[in-house]
């Protein structure tokens, strides 16, 4: 029975158009449509334009040179926070490649549980047009490392910072070959948020109530001034 | 869902007269168009964006075998079992025994407005199941046992008091008052989280289906969505097979259209692409994935006149711009899609006989299809179904003669300038003093809401300039 | 002083302008039809009024009976495509004409619904883009004036700042705006009387805004509107007086206003 609706409907799609194309026509009409233009971003230079984003998301961001003091970045986020000096990572080889004893985090590798405060990921990408970042799930990054934790840490290398939505994903093509297809490919913008009752905007529904960025590599201080100052009308 | 559409009229005037929802809806009226044309302003061309989007959807339904094959070789390529539904009845069937093979007791659903055009949660309510809304909006309404008001924000009608009050009543709350607008949401993020992770199925819906790789794209600010499709060990997804687009980068011109034009905001929190079941490098997600693409007409709307309807990103723009929509409310329309495209996917889901009210819910104002992002001719679509309502003799006789008869008598100049030159004559000097009628006979329509104005005394205009002209002047 | 004015000669041909007076100006409110003739002669045209005219066909048309439309459409084809311009106080029958003829046809009859759809105007935009009035020689119109923008005409005809030029050129009135004047005011056509209580509540909302925007006097484009609005203003007894902007541009009219008597 099954299989005669899927072939009641592949024949009643094909009745429609009794010459169907060749795919490779097909390809080359799709190709003269083209792809969309990207939003207006808010500034012309691209990590400052990211930062804004991420700012007008409703996340924090701060800059860290190198992968050490990121480490002391995430040390004194999880202290002001949470007391604490814990968090949960993935297996990312990036992250565990991490002074972490310099910066007196106690990271636990694996997927994060109910209750765990603040979990960390490594982006495989961060996108200026919405202020985004990419991560795929794995063992590098379990899907519910994003979701469940009150807080998100997130970071970024700037060389992995790229302008529009359709760069980002000429960058997953390239990072995904024949069977190495993640399981999920996430896009984050922002602590997770709901306008159900009344239409007024909650920050922290189901996800995580906070979102912090920490942009790795040499961007100069003036960069974060600048994309400060120049937030979307709230 | 059950469908009420028949009743559209009596349910609007019980609409009409609750105040404070009416006053609710006048400020979503107010502030939704303002936030989508911020959005859609700073965006830069967003009017060459929509039309991308349509020559989008346009190639991709005019290839839509080719788009559906290739979607379908991928996605089963990818480990998930793709399942066809030919009806409402169908989909529900797959999905209980899913449920039922996995010998599940609890499921956690995403917003998935197909499993509620399908009745899945009665369904599987009958079958013993447990099954928990996650969407803030979905939970609301369902602990309410209503209907959803609009496809975005399905509780929008309900005010902070009265979800408070529902709160009350369903939770256990022991001391702790729920104030503001946060606390109702960190209620519910509490009480929600258990379920997730109790959850022994996951079912949520797709905003597409992206051909060339055979994932499904999720969109969300909440982040249910991901957490039913990370943490259940089995999880479906439901949704109608014409979703479809070839490419990643046209999920991303969806994007930016659907959120602007749903919230005025200008992006969403999660945006999502899953290909599947667990790959042996996870270490969560679910084991076994399903895909359930629906029909329910959508083949028989994709080769009629009104196939456009099928391109609908179920923003919810039309809504908020409907006069129609603003005034009465989403429950008037009696089904699970109001507003301008509700009015034209109810009838072809359901039938005109039963909604045909819908349609002529319209002032053919046009604001519907001035912000329908994928460029939906909206009006004509409604007007196609007033003709079939008509040929189908579904609109009340009286109409229809009145207004054929009418259309005859405008094609018998010298007749029509002779009536309406002795009918004008004598209801301007009746009306003359006053200016207007109270009652007027066969006009009961207009005249329950408004006076009749009285015709200006001294006959038509076309009589008045014959006269003159025959009197040899030439202007008033 | 300025005798030889009236004597000068013509240095220009006037313009052939046919008007169509539209089926609710000529039952309701001739006044409508007559003042759009003198702004018209005003502006340098020859007017001619075709006899046979009696309707757009709009009512059956978008009630769904698109076929008893047709013939009524063929008949105004036939009646106007002879002028150079046909002039239309009212946008939603230019919009029937201009844009949804030619969706009626095919062959023969959409080119000449084409061929008519490219010389349809609305009153208040021919009068600022094609055929131009002179400087009023009147006072100023003394009174707060709102516009209500009818749907069809905005939407279908772009008529949006051309009878607020207008108001300001010829009656030295700057509009105040009402709040919402791009929402629908709930005339619709049949809808008005199919679905009479949601057709109240855009009336009040419409009038409501009129009021709050301070103005005495409703202007708008569209005779249906009109009626409309100014019937459900009578039976609230709102201090609104309501008039087609033909009225206003004219010359400062002495009748009473749409739905007002001589008491």
């Amino acid at each position: 029975m099954a299989e005669s609706v899927r072939a009641a409907l592949f024949a009643r799609l094909r009745e429609r158009s009794p010459a169907p194309a060749e795919p490779a026509e097909i390809a080359r009409a799709l190709a003269a449509i083209g792809y969309a233009t990207a939003a207006r971003m808010p500034h012309a230079d691209l990590h400052t334009a990211f930062i804004a984003n991420v700012l007008a998301n409703k996340g924090t961001l701060e800059l860290a040179l190198d992968r050490g003091a990121a480490v002391r970045a995430i040390g004194r986020y999880l202290y002001k926070r949470f007391r604490t000096h814990k968090l949960v990572a993935g297996n990312d080889p990036r992250l565990a490649a991490m002074p972490w004893r310099d910066g007196g985090v106690l990271p636990r590798f694996g997927a994060a549980e109910p209750g765990d405060a603040a979990a960390l990921s490594y982006a495989r990408l961060g996108v200026a047009e919405t202020g985004a970042i990419v991560t795929f799930t794995g063992r590098a990054n379990p899907g519910r490392n994003n979701l469940l934790p009150e807080d998100h840490l997130v970071l970024v290398n700037r060389e992995d910072v790229v302008a529009t939505l359709e760069d980002a994903w000429a960058k997953i093509r390239l990072e995904t070959g024949a069977g190495a297809w993640p399981r999920g490919i996430q896009f984050i913008a922002g602590p997770s948020s709901t306008a159900d009752v009344e239409a007024q905007l909650v920050l922290g529904a189901h996800g995580p109530r906070r979102w912090h960025v920490i942009l790795v590599g040499d961007t100069p201080a003036q960069d974060l001034e600048q994309a400060r100052g120049e937030l979307p009308e709230a | 869902m059950k469908v009420a559409s028949q009743d559209f009229l009596q349910q609007a005037h019980e609409a009409l007269r609750a105040k404070d929802k009416v006053e609710r809806r006048d400020l979503l009226g107010q502030f939704m168009p303002a936030a989508r044309d911020a959005a859609a302003n700073a965006y830069g061309d967003f009017d060459g964006l929509r039309a991308h989007m349509k020559r989008v959807r346009g190639h991709t339904t005019e290839h839509l075998a080719h788009y559906l094959q290739q979607f379908e070789e991928a996605a089963v390529a990818h480990g998930n079992q793709v399942h066809f539904a030919a009806t409402a009845e169908q989909l529900n069937s797959t999905v209980l025994s899913i449920c039922q093979t996995h010998n599940a007791r609890r499921v956690a659903k995403g917003k998935s407005m197909v499993t509620e055009e399908t009745g899945l949660n009665e369904l599987l309510l009958k079958a013993g199941l447990e099954v928990l809304e996650t969407d803030l909006g979905e939970y609301i309404i369902q602990q309410a046992g209503e209907a959803p008001s609009h496809i975005v924000g399905p509780a929008f009608h309900k005010s902070l008091a009265e979800v408070r009050e529902l709160f009350l009543a369903k939770h256990k709350l022991g001391e702790r008052a729920l104030e503001s607008v946060s606390d109702i949401v960190e209620e519910a993020r509490g009480v929600l989280r258990e379920r997730f992770l109790a959850a022994d199925v996951g079912i949520i819906g797709a905003n597409a289906l992206i051909a060339e790789h055979g994932t499904t794209m999720l969109v969300t600010n909440e982040g249910n969505g991901d957490l039913c499709a990370n943490l259940p060990p089995v999880l479906i997804i439901c949704t109608t097979f014409e979703r479809l687009l070839p490419r990643a980068e046209d999920a991303m011109a969806l994007q930016r259209l659907l959120v602007r034009s749903a919230t005025g905001q200008s992006h969403t929190c999660y945006t999502s692409f899953y290909s599947g079941p667990r790959r042996e490098d996870d270490v969560d997600g679910p084991l076994e994935t399903h895909i359930i693409l629906l029909d329910n007409k959508r083949s028989d709307i994709l080769a009629s006149d009104y196939h456009e309807i099928l391109d609908c990103i179920r923003c919810g723009a039309c809504l908020n711009h409907c006069p129609i929509y603003i005034g009465v409310g989403g429950h008037a329309y009696g089904w699970v899609y109001p507003g301008p495209m509700g009015s034209v996917l109810t009838p072809l889901l359901t039938s005109l006989e039963q909604s045909h009210d819908l349609p002529n819910a319209c002032t053919s104002c046009g604001r519907c299809a001035e912000v329908c992002p994928v460029n939906i001719p909206l009006p004509d679509l409604l007007r196609d179904l007033r003709q079939e309502e008509s040929a189908q003799q579904l609109k009340p006789a009286r109409w229809r003669r009145g207004l054929r008869l009418h259309a005859w008598l405008l094609r018998q100049p010298v007749l029509y300038q002779r009536l309406t030159g002795w009918s004008m004559s004598a209801l301007g000097l009746l009306g003359k003093r006053r200016g207007a009628f109270r009652r007027m006979p066969f006009a009961s329509g207009w005249t329950s809401q408004r006076d009749f104005p009285a015709p200006e005394a001294g006959g038509t205009f076309m009589r008045q300039y014959a006269a003159r002209k025959r009197r040899g002047g030439r202007r008033g | 002083m300025d005798k030889p004015q009236a004597k000068r000669k013509r240095s220009r041909p006037r313009r052939d302008v046919a008007l169509m007076v539209t089926c609710l100006a000529d039952l309701m409110r001739p006044s409508v039809g007559f003042s759009a003739i003198r702004l018209l002669e005003r502006a340098g045209c020859r007017v001619t009024v075709p006899e046979q005219q009696t309707c757009c066909g709009q009512p059956a048309y978008n009630s769904g009976e698109i076929d008893a439309a047709v013939p009524v459409a063929q008949a105004v084809i036939e009646t106007f495509e002879p002028f150079d311009y046909v002039v239309i106080p009212s946008g939603s029958c230019a919009g029937m004409l201009s844009h949804h003829y030619p969706a009626l046809f095919e062959g023969e009859w959409r080119e000449r619904a084409l061929a008519l759809s490219a010389k349809t105007w609305e009153l208040t935009r021919f009068l600022t883009e094609v055929a131009l009035l002179p400087a009023p020689k009147r006072a100023a119109l003394e009174a707060a004036v709102t516009y209500h923008d009818g749907c069809a005409g905005l939407r279908e005809m772009g008529i949006q700042q051309q009878p607020r030029q207008l108001l300001q050129e010829q009656c030295g009135v700057q509009v105040q705006e009402l709040t919402e004047n791009q929402v629908c005011c709930g005339f619709g056509g049949t809808f008005c009387a199919r679905m009479p209580e949601i057709s109240g509540k855009m009336a009040d909302d419409k009038l409501n805004h009129a009021v709050a925007s301070g103005a005495k006097v409703l202007a708008g484009g569209d005779l249906g509107c009109l009626l409309h609005l100014a019937g459900r203003a009578k039976r609230r007894g709102l201090d609104l007086e309501i008039r087609h902007i033909a009225e206003l541009l004219a010359g400062n009219p002495k009748g009473p206003g749409i739905g007002e008597g001589r008491q």
